[in-house]
């Protein structure tokens, strides 16, 4: 639900990215959190196993700028993709004001994309909403990949309500703003519909004379700077340094998140040798992503497993979701390339039955997420 | 488009200042009684509504989400173990702790505090504030909620975008 607040001047909506288990919901957030502009995006907090798949929540606010004298702020989440998870899932959706669907191009993906749309479908309606009336897009990500499904197939099939649908290659940045940008024009512009001044408002007199109502243009934002690494090394010391194709697809890492720059379109581009000119708008570039990204095999992934920072890379001390989180740098790999189904709760939450009963385990979640709260919470006062 | 419609309105959370200096008055009562160190009003979906007494370092945003999510989470545990609601939750650390109350229907309190007070006075003192704030809200709610963005919006909000994109 979007809350508007003119005692701060600020808009907040919610804005969930949403799919199957590995689709690359938490890549498209980290994505976001390098390449914004410091000023604009705040920490990215995760939730997550062992193996790096969403527990319960990623978590990033974005300061948009200032839109009509409002700061307008998205808080993004992402969802656990795992079936297993949906109890967790369903409360992320929770007053969601926008969904970005993140769907895997891959062919066997397929049947796991169809499940998860019926799953947000089902999701929605418990809290009363719909895709039908629901701002969202679809991106069709990892076009990189070789068994990627052409896009006419995947509209076919997943785009039923007539979405704006984006490509995109998440693990290199490309597709990852243009997707967002979508979405947040869809999103404010439900909330200029639904709370707009302009055509005859009733009760804008109440407030059209606060100050914070008066418009004003947007802050000027700061100079774009180079292309943000990709998973620059916040975890250097305790997590394997990225090589290979990591290495290959990147730009020059070493500088840390803080002070990464934002160029969305042109980040992604110069961060991936062959493709379009930066000036190509949406759209097109979507197109050329398709036709000219590079294609690399399964086995040099631009984002070994090993390079994924925890999705905690901004440089506070003690992060909740490394604090809940017994470090397992070596594990980690494997775990991320096996994708086990799901495999998650059991080794972090150190419960001796990992099949144990939905209830027990939703149970032991919401008591670690307590403790990762207050320990969050109480280090930060 | 018109704000009056039922389903719109609980759609939306629109504070107005004098909203928030009357919640802000509460808490700032509160705080006083109960010398608690922070109280964080958060809206159930994780947005924050207010928050008085001491900074909560930059990531106020952060905490906001993650107690939303875990109050969420703690009463999708109370429903399932057949519970109404579990409408206190507590978490004790070694200096300080942390105690979440639910206000009305989709509002938490979140109140910090240390070694100055005590975990039975921040209690007493924020069910009392909760039965009060829990009016504020109420009488918020009596009201007519229409947000009246400026009509600038919708340009500004292209303009912003193109900026940030
Ligand atoms: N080839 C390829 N791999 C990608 C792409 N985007 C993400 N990946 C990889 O897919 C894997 C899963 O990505 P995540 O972002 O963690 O997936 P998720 O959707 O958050 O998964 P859950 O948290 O389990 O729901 C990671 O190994 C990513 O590197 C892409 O565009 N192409
Ligand atoms: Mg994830």
């Amino acid at each position: 639900m979007v809350q508007i607040n003119f005692a701060q001047k600020q808009i907040n909506a919610k804005i969930v990215y949403y799919g199957p288990g590995m689709s690359g919901k938490t890549t498209n957030l980290e994505v976001v959190h390098q390449r914004a502009p410091s000023n604009n995006r705040g920490e990215l907090t995760s939730i997550s196993t062992d193996g790096d798949r969403t527990l319960f929540f990623d978590y990033m606010p974005l300061d948009l700028g200032t839109i009509a004298g409002m700061k307008t702020c998205f808080q993004m989440y992402t969802v656990p993709g795992q079936v297993y998870y949906n109890s967790t899932r369903k409360l992320v959706l929770q007053g969601v004001d926008g969904v970005i669907f993140v769907a895997d191009s891959s062919a066997k993906s397929m049947e796991q994309n169809l499940e998860s749309l019926r799953n947000l479908e089902e999701n929605l309606n418990e809290y009363g909403k719909s895709l039908a009336t629901l701002p969202h897009v679809i991106q069709y990500n990892k076009r990189d990949l070789p068994d990627a499904l052409p896009v006419q197939e995947l509209e076919a099939q997943l785009n039923l309500n007539g979405a704006q649908t984006f490509e995109a290659c998440a693990a290199t940045g490309e597709g990852v703003f243009p997707t967002l940008k979508g979405l947040a024009a869809a999103v404010l512009k439900n909330i200029q519909n639904e709370c707009g001044g302009g055509t005859g408002r009733t009760a804008f007199h109440s407030v059209a004379a606060r100050p914070g109502v008066t418009s004003s243009g947007p802050q000027p934002r700061p100079a774009s700077m180079p292309p943000a690494p990709q998973r620059a090394p916040q975890t250097a010391s305790t997590r394997p340094q990225p090589t290979g194709a990591q290495a290959s697809s990147s730009a020059p890492s070493g500088a840390p998140l803080k002070q990464t720059g934002f160029q969305p379109r042109t980040a992604a581009l110069a961060a991936e040798p062959s493709s379009a000119p930066a000036s190509a708008p949406a759209g097109q570039l979507m197109q050329n992503a398709a036709a000219a990204a590079p294609q690399p095999k399964p086995a040099q992934r631009p984002r070994p497993a090993a390079a994924r920072p925890q999705a905690a890379p901004a440089p506070a001390p003690a992060k909740p979701a490394k604090a809940a989180k017994a470090p397992a740098p070596a594990a980690q790999p494997k775990r991320r390339a096996a994708a086990q189904p799901s495999s998650a709760a059991a080794p972090k939450l150190n419960t001796s039955g990992p099949s144990t009963a939905k209830t027990a385990a939703f149970v032991i979640v919401a008591a670690v997420i307590g403790a990762v709260v207050a320990k969050f919470a109480l280090d930060f006062i | 488009m018109r704000i009056h419609d039922q389903q719109l309105r609980a759609d939306r959370m629109v504070f107005y200042e004098k909203d928030v200096d009357r919640l802000n008055g509460e808490l700032d009562a509160f705080l006083e009684l109960s010398k608690a160190r922070c109280a964080l009003l958060i809206d159930r979906d994780g947005h924050q509504v207010t928050r008085r007494g001491e900074a909560v370092g930059t990531s106020a945003d952060s905490i906001s989400a993650l107690i939303a999510g875990s109050f969420a989470a703690t009463k999708e545990m109370a429903r399932l173990l057949g519970e109404a609601e579990f409408t206190v939750m507590f978490h004790q650390g070694k200096r300080d702790s942390i105690q979440l109350q639910l206000v009305g229907e989709r509002t938490l309190l979140a109140v910090l505090f240390d070694e100055r007070t005590n975990l039975g006075l921040v209690r007493f003192y924020a069910t009392e504030a909760c039965q009060r704030l829990s009016d504020v809200f109420d009488s918020m709610s009596q009201e007519d909620r229409t947000a009246g963005l400026s009509s600038q919006f919708s340009a500004d909000a292209t303009a912003a975008l193109d900026q940030l994109f």
